[in-house]
């Protein structure tokens, strides 16, 4: 009966005042709207539902789909994506028509991946917008797009998509899988879901490659990759990726090979650098001092008479105070922020050399070191390097450049003991064809890059076997 | 299992970090990094040893400190010298040797050499001289132009362009040489004039014991015979029929070939020098006249003769010497099966017969004509 | 044992592995193991590798006899169960000890040079738990970080290159001058610091191509053979016969001819860069005795690794005079040798038995 139904309805949506019920009179007899007013707007109700009904029901007839008033829960998750219900009394039917129109922001320039040259649009948290974003970069059937449901109290919209054409079938069901497997009551950024589905979570690297911008997804899903969005996040994450994948940088592709081979070799040696530099300070000073040379070495013995501290405590308190002014200042109000930045800056830094608590030579290595540790594009990664650089200041400081040399075999291990969806991280490093070292720390004119890589195992093999 | 493999090792390490002696670990500052040690012979037990350690500090007054002790082992020579410094001495930074004559000449230079090179703080570069009369007092005299002796001693003895008759010898060097049955060491020779420090010439070791001081241009043709790319301005007095000459070549590259007939009953050797330099001076009677290609090759074939007199009449020195500082027996050496013993070589030098061949080529007289 | 899904080591990882085994600290000393002939060793690597080659030859044919087992598994086969088991652990001792051997050998050089004051007790600790890390990975991980290893440790060949301007060709000359008895002792002190790659009759089931597998890990042994033969040649034009005789570790002393401006003493980053040809070569010894351990037990003892470990840690510490210790490692080096024979025996074995059958 139509009336229980609608009574039962009504105890569900119970207390929830955002959803309006309407009674319209039409031709056809009363009609109930039912909607969440949050997410539709008045304009777009009006245009698509209430001046149709009134004069032109056929249209709604046409447009709009049958419901099967018995499924509850179906009939509220239609509702909550935004669609209107409609209620014909006479007949008992039970119609909706998608009307969803929640304000969404404007696609703007991204803050925290930009390029001098090349597009600057970013992603926005809308899905639809994402996605519209990338079809009309990559405009082919062969893109598909799946779409879930994740999170189990949320009910978040998560789409993957690939090209069906490139992609190897393989990775995509194990993604699949690993999505199924996945609970979790809410996922308020996809980072959230990426760290549920990665092959080794307790890992400091990030085995999956993040990013907001349109072009560098278009660029890896053409190269057979697999991409992830997820509604209301701005990231959008690509699987499986590689180690070195984590220092490239979508402007590489737009500058001439030269420069951009210059720029990336800057960015993995940065890598290195930044988690040596400190640490051969302290090995240098407390264990090793025949490796400096002799006037460097008078230098530093006259900057360290003043300093009470061994050089282990003395590096440790420095890069502490950095973390502490750069956290400090990504959570300040932008208002205040600034003045707080330069007082950390400068005044500490001088102001402790002069006091006598620092060397000054430090703090010149540890500001390059800190600049260092910003080159590599994704963030996650830069946050990473700085957590090495912990690792080796201690192994540093226990045993010295022994110290230094277990840690780095210890890193090496652990990355190549890495996997990303089924592919091991290092894989450039260990190329599995010839044709993935032209892309790698050096690249080569574009006219070379037109195999795929390795690491997606694509199906182009197979079509070249035949 | 990963997981129970990195608590258990956390837990160790933590642990484990109070078994450590850190205690012993000296910080930068208070080490004294010695620049210079000096030997200088008392008598047959004793020696005396000297050290030098630069001072960073900008209060003290002196830029340098040295201690001097007496002992008869070189490490208990360190362990008397650490009750008179404050900080902890360590070799990490040696830089020069110094030995006494008399130290040289009595043969006790390779045992201490030996220590050192077996000490693993030290360096494989580190440079030897011999010092005239009194090591010690080189080390505490004062050079009033200078900044530091470290320093001064150290960039003295340095390979330059003008002193290429150094052999800068350093502890690799005079390992090699002195263990190798085919060379003789040889040391440069330093003496101490008033406020300044002098390269005199170079001291030619027999065996272990130092022999003989030759000359810087004796020297400079043992370098020459090593193979020696690059020699300092070379000086000649030419006696070949046009008078008195004297002249300088600058800017010199030499390359030496030498041939032996590798017999060792009556060994002969065929060395031939090519040197090749810009003639930067000139004094003597054809002065007015060395503007024409001619008379620049008059001058060369003079000077190849003269070259050949020169380095003729130094391997014949080095002959009734019987010591072999440029290692020419090598190349008998070389075709010869069994072991070589010192024996051999010096037999080989005394018997030596050399034809020497010099080419000179002057590429230029500067930019005048 | 034997089922297809064991099969994993392609064949980077089988001449990699045969090249990083070999090189550990023997190649530090190889030019002094072999001064008892003189300048004229410099030829003694080749020589090497052709021996080497020439055995590898009967264990590769042996493992292809049985291709999904490993030599524990095949001395039960041949010898009988109570036989093979005796001589299984026999091995796995011999593996611990050689392990041992080279960790305490590379432990005491790392304290002489560059760690002077500190005892070795941390340090050894800190480098077997790395090595744990890397052998529970099992043999696929320890063959990508020797692939690594090589690639990171081959740029410090660079640094000789002051010993090759100092030095002096004709050193190489004459050629053939020694006696008969020099050749021998420098071919029985020489020969250990190439063994390793006899290894093979471990991993063999686990290469996916094992019709290739002999000359791949020829590859392998003959890019650790040229390394050598580089080493050796620059130490005879280096140093002088009483050096080449007294200096141990002559390869670091080598770099010690070295200077950058920025840098003065290259030995040290050389020695502790040695860290990762030690790992390659420790951690697939230990993964071997893991495996026969394994094999002698009937049930899964998770904590094998960590015993074995123990043990070498002991070994390493023991309140034993340094003599003892000596001793025992140059024993163990010596049944190393024992391995290399033992294939040919099993394969006479083998073929006697195969004999018996078709009778």
């Amino acid at each position: 009966m139509p009336e229980q139904i609608v009574a039962k309805l009504k105890k569900e949506i119970n207390d929830v005042d955002d959803v309006k019920l309407n009674m319209i009179a039409t031709e056809e007899g009363d009609v109930t709207l039912i909607y969440f007013s949050s997410l539709i707007e008045k304009m777009t109700l009006q245009t698509m539902v209430s001046i149709p009904l009134t004069n032109n029901i056929k249209q709604i007839h046409q447009m709009a789909q049958y419901v099967d008033p018995k499924d509850v829960q179906g009939v509220i998750k239609r509702l909550n994506t935004g669609q209107t219900l409609l209620f014909f009394h006479e007949t008992n039917a039970l119609l909706s028509m998608d009307t969803y129109s929640a304000p969404t922001r404007a696609i703007t320039n991204t803050e925290t991946e930009s390029t001098v040259i090349g597009p600057q649009d970013a992603f926005t948290e809308s899905l639809e917008t994402n996605i519209s974003l990338v079809r009309r970069r990559i405009q082919s059937a062969q893109l598909k797009n799946e779409n879930r449901i994740v999170g189990s109290e949320a009910n978040i919209k998560i789409s993957i998509m690939y090209m069906d054409n490139i992609v190897n079938h393989k990775n995509l069901d194990d993604l699949r899988n690993r999505i199924d497997q996945v609970e979790f009551p809410l996922f308020t950024d996809i980072s959230v879901l990426k760290q549920l589905i990665e092959d080794n979570p307790l890992s400091p690297f990030p085995q999956y490659y993040m990013t907001v911008r349109p072009d560098s997804i278009c660029r890896y899903l053409i190269d057979g990759r697999i991409v992830m969005f997820m509604d209301n996040s701005q990231l959008a994450i690509v699987c499986p990726t590689s180690f070195f994948e984590m220092f490239v940088s979508i402007e590489d592709y737009y500058n001439r090979w030269t420069t951009a081979s210059l720029l990336r070799m800057l960015r993995f040696f940065g890598f290195f650098l930044t988690i040596m530099i400190t640490p051969m300070y302290i090995s240098a000073l407390t264990f090793h001092p025949e490796i400096l040379p002799y006037e460097l070495l008078l230098n530093l013995q006259e900057s360290r008479s003043k300093v009470p501290f061994p050089p282990l405590i003395e590096v440790l308190f420095i890069e502490l105070i950095v973390e502490v002014l750069r956290e400090a200042g990504s959570r300040m109000p932008a208002k205040v922020g600034q003045t707080i930045g330069i007082v950390g800056g400068i005044v500490i830094g001088t102001a402790a050399v002069q006091a006598g608590l620092l060397s000054n030579i430090l703090i010149v290595l540890v500001a390059t070191s800190a600049l260092l540790s910003f080159l590599p594009p994704i963030f996650l990664m830069s946050n990473t390097s700085r957590f090495v650089r912990y690792i080796f200041i201690l192994s540093a400081g226990l045993f010295g450049l022994f110290g230094q040399m277990l840690a780095f075999a210890w890193l090496i291990h652990h990355l190549l003991s890495l996997k990303s969806l089924g592919t091991h991280y290092m894989t450039p490093g260990i190329p599995r064809k010839p044709t993935d070292l032209l892309d790698n720390v050096i690249r080569f004119p574009i006219n070379y890059l037109t195999k795929k890589s390795g690491i997606s195992r694509t199906q182009e093999k197979t079509t070249e076997e035949k | 299992m990963n997981r129970k493999l990195l608590g258990i090792s956390l837990l160790l390490l933590v642990l484990l970090v109070g078994c450590s002696r850190k205690e012993l670990k000296v910080p930068l500052e208070d080490i004294g990094m010695v620049g210079i040690m000096a030997f200088d012979y008392i008598d047959e037990n004793q020696m005396k040893l000297t050290v030098a350690i630069p001072q960073y500090a900008l209060e003290a007054q002196q830029k340098t400190q040295v201690f001097s002790v007496a002992t008869d082992l070189v490490s208990n020579g360190i362990v008397e010298m650490e009750k008179l410094s404050d900080k902890k001495i360590v070799f990490n930074q040696l830089r020069v040797v110094l030995v006494n004559e008399d130290f040289a000449r009595k043969g006790e230079v390779r045992k201490v050499i030996q220590h050192l090179y077996r000490n693993a703080e030290v360096g494989n570069k580190v440079l030897i001289a011999v010092a005239k009369d009194n090591a010690e007092a080189i080390l505490k005299g004062d050079y009033p132009d200078k900044p530091n002796i470290n320093i001064y001693i150290n960039d003295l003895l340095e390979p330059s362009i003008n002193t290429a008759f150094n052999p800068n010898t350093n502890i690799h060097d005079f390992m090699y040489t002195i263990t190798n049955p085919v060379t003789d060491t040889i040391i440069p020779y330093i003496e101490k004039r008033d406020d300044k420090i002098e390269i005199n010439g170079v001291a030619v070791f027999k065996g272990n014991q130092m022999h003989e001081v030759i000359k810087p241009e004796e020297a400079l043709i043992v370098q020459a015979l090593l193979g020696r790319k690059s020699l300092a301005p070379l000086h000649l007095d030419l006696h070949e029929g046009h008078g008195e000459e004297k002249l300088m070549i600058d800017l010199i590259e030499s390359s030496i070939k030498m041939q032996s007939n590798k017999s060792i009953k009556s060994p002969k050797l065929i060395i031939n020098l090519k040197i090749k330099g810009t003639l930067s001076e000139y004094k003597g009677e054809r002065e007015y006249e060395l503007n024409t290609v001619e008379s620049i090759s008059h001058l060369e074939k003079d000077i190849n003769k003269q070259l050949e007199v020169d380095i003729t009449k130094f391997l014949d020195k080095l002959k009734n010497m019987q010591v072999d500082p440029s290692g020419l027996s090598e190349k008998f050496r070389m075709y010869y099966h069994g072991t070589w013993t010192t024996k051999q070589t010096r037999e080989v030098i005394g018997k030596l017969k050399t034809e020497v061949h010099v080419e000179t080529s002057i590429i230029s007289t500067g930019t005048l004509k | 044992m034997g089922s297809a899904n064991l099969k994993m080591l392609n064949r980077y990882h089988v001449i990699f592995l045969a090249q990083s085994i070999m090189l550990g600290t023997g190649i530090l000393s190889l030019p002094q193991k072999l001064s008892a002939m003189g300048y004229t060793e410099w030829f003694m690597p080749i020589l090497f590798g052709i021996v080497a080659t020439l055995t590898l030859w009967p264990i590769v044919w042996l493992c292809s006899k049985y291709p999904n087992e490993h030599l524990f598994r095949i001395n039960e086969i041949l010898l009988g169960k109570v036989l093979g088991k005796v001589f299984n652990s026999l091995f796995v001792i011999q593996f611990i000890i050689f392990s041992a051997g080279i960790i305490s050998n590379y432990m005491h050089l790392i304290q002489s040079t560059a760690l002077p004051e500190q005892t070795i007790t941390l340090p050894v600790l800190c480098f077997l738990l790395l090595l744990i890390y890397i052998v529970s990975g099992g043999i696929k991980s320890i063959a990508r970080f020797c692939m690594m290893s090589f690639f990171i440790t081959i740029g410090m060949f660079y640094f000789t290159r002051w010993a090759i301007e100092k030095g002096e060709v004709s050193h190489l000359l004459p050629l053939l001058n020694f006696s008969g008895k020099e050749f021998f002792n420098a071919f029985k002190e020489g020969y250990l610091s190439i063994l390793g790659y006899e290894l093979i009759v471990f991993y063999f089931p686990y290469i996916i191509d094992q019709k290739k597998a002999f000359r791949h890990s020829l590859i392998g042994i003959w890019i650790s053979i040229f390394l050598c033969f580089f080493t050796t040649v620059v130490s005879v034009i280096y140093y002088s016969e009483w050096q080449l005789k007294n200096v141990e570790f002559s390869v670091l002393n080598l770099f010690k001819a070295g200077e950058f401006t920025f840098v003065e003493r290259i030995d040290i980053i050389g020695i502790t860069l040695w860290v990762f040809l030690i790992l390659s070569t420790v951690t697939a010894y230990v993964w071997c005795a893991k495996l026969g351990v394994d094999s002698l037990f009937k049930k899964k003892n998770k904590y094998e690794l960590y015993v074995i470990a123990a043990i070498i840690f002991l070994i390493i510490r023991m309140p034993f005079s340094r003599e003892f210790q000596d001793k025992l490692f140059t024993a163990s080096n010596y049944i190393g040798y024992m391995l290399i024979i033992w294939p040919i025996f099993l394969s006479m074995i083998y073929v006697v038995r195969k004999k018996k059958v078709q009778q």
